[in-house]
């Protein structure tokens, strides 16, 4: 079997471990959760049940606040997860960012410069989504 | 619905998504946020939160194994990701100035005469390659991979690259003005006017839509609709869906993968105009 080029291995590579790592974080985020036994479980069925009812319950809208709910003793399990969820939404971003160093460092200059523009254009879009 | 049952069918529903998704070089929210909304009953916005998390559990579930099968092609999913992006970003602006309705319907059209042309070449494994495109010189758009089903290596290398790049600014573009995903439309770029390999296609639009939604996810994420107890075990089952999708994958012949994805743009064709004409709101 043919084996992949250094660049698409390196950007497989974070992906693979990215999502892995993430998948660990929510894993051990929900069966915190479980083992807590919280009452909450009912309440997010009932929340997610009831259409336009405004913010979902428990929901992490800030790094500030999972920050802060990460930072109690022990740690909230909803915020554990919370956290794999967000490593996992900025893995593919993280892939990009990987790809443009190893583009650079295999002298392909086109592709680094494609790879920046990309993900110059995503962070533009986030920052507009962000000031609304 | 006790609790356990809601998270475990809510498990089942991702695993099917993920599956389906990384065959498919789609998202799984064309799947998803029926069955969530209609079956479950949930909310229509955290819906969409959760749809986000399962396009981009399946982009690193699958892409991470198509990178390292050389299915997946950087150069390529790069090299269109320039268009989609920017067309997201130029159609974000014009939201709200341009008339939806007469896209839907053009767009449409469009994916109403992809069927008939899907549907004639319903049976094509690998392209034969036509004359070679300067631009995919240029760029390197071009490859190799193990066709485990073929058993041989298979060489392709992308034609007619500015139709290609014109139609993926054009799903970009969509996609920001309607604010849909656009998995379906980068397969039927690459593969209708660039001829590569149906694998190939759906393997680098898994790729692809990772980085698309990337953008859109933090917005969904500051406005409170991912939701953990929602969204985690639709990630956790996309991501398990995902590596069976592409352990199937590598069994499975293009032309399979092909007539599997007909019905995904029948169903897109006939979405489209039936909106676009006001049928369905």
């Amino acid at each position: 079997m043919r084996t992949s080029l250094p660049v698409e291995r390196v950007v497989g590579r974070v992906l693979l471990w990215g999502g892995l790592a993430s998948l660990m974080l929510i894993l051990i985020g929900l069966i915190g959760y479980v083992i807590e036994g919280s009452p909450r479980v009912q309440e997010v069925v009932r929340s997610a049940h009831a259409p336009g009812r405004g913010p979902a319950l428990d929901a992490y809208t800030t790094l500030a606040q999972l920050r802060h709910a990460l930072a109690r003793h022990p740690p909230d399990a909803l915020a554990v997860a919370a956290l794999g969820l967000m490593c996992l939404l900025a893995t593919p971003l993280a892939g990009v960012a990987v790809a443009i160093a190893a583009f650079w460092r295999h002298g392909d200059n086109t592709y680094a410069a494609i790879a920046t523009a990309i993900l110059a254009m995503l962070l533009v879009s986030v920052a507009l989504a962000a000031t609304g | 619905m006790s609790p356990l049952a809601f998270v475990a069918a809510l498990f089942a529903t991702s695993l099917a998504a993920g599956t389906a998704g990384a065959v498919l070089g789609l998202g799984g929210g064309m799947l998803l946020i029926p069955v969530l909304t209609l079956f479950f009953g949930v909310d229509l916005r955290l819906a969409m939160g959760a749809s986000i998390v399962s396009v981009i559990a399946t982009s690193c579930g699958a892409a991470a194994a198509y990178l390292r099968s050389s299915l997946c092609n950087v150069r390529i999913g790069l090299f269109l990701s320039l268009a989609t992006v920017s067309g997201a970003l130029v159609g974000a602006t014009l939201a709200g100035v341009v008339p939806t309705r007469w896209l839907q319907i053009l767009l449409g059209l469009a994916l109403g005469y992809s069927v008939l042309t899907t549907l004639r070449q319903l049976h094509i494994e690998i392209p034969e390659a036509n004359d070679t495109d300067p631009l995919a010189l240029r760029f390197g758009l071009e490859g190799t991979y193990y066709d485990a089903f073929l058993d041989r290596e298979v060489k392709y290398r992308a034609e007619r690259v500015r139709a290609g790049f014109g139609a993926m600014f054009g799903a970009g573009l969509l996609s920001g003005l309607l604010g849909i995903g656009s998995g379906a439309f980068k397969v039927l770029a690459m593969d209708h006017f660039m001829r590569l390999p149906m694998k190939v296609s759906t393997a680098t639009s898994n790729f692809m839509i990772g980085i698309t939604s990337a953008a859109t996810a933090g917005v969904y994420f500051g406005r409170g609709d991912i939701h953990a107890m929602l969204a985690a075990p639709v990630a956790v089952g996309v991501l398990a869906g995902a590596a069976v999708g592409t352990r199937l994958v590598a069994r499975l012949r293009n032309s399979t993968v092909r007539k599997a994805f007909l019905p995904v743009l029948i169903y897109l064709a006939a979405s489209m105009l039936l909106h676009g004409t006001g049928v369905l709101r």
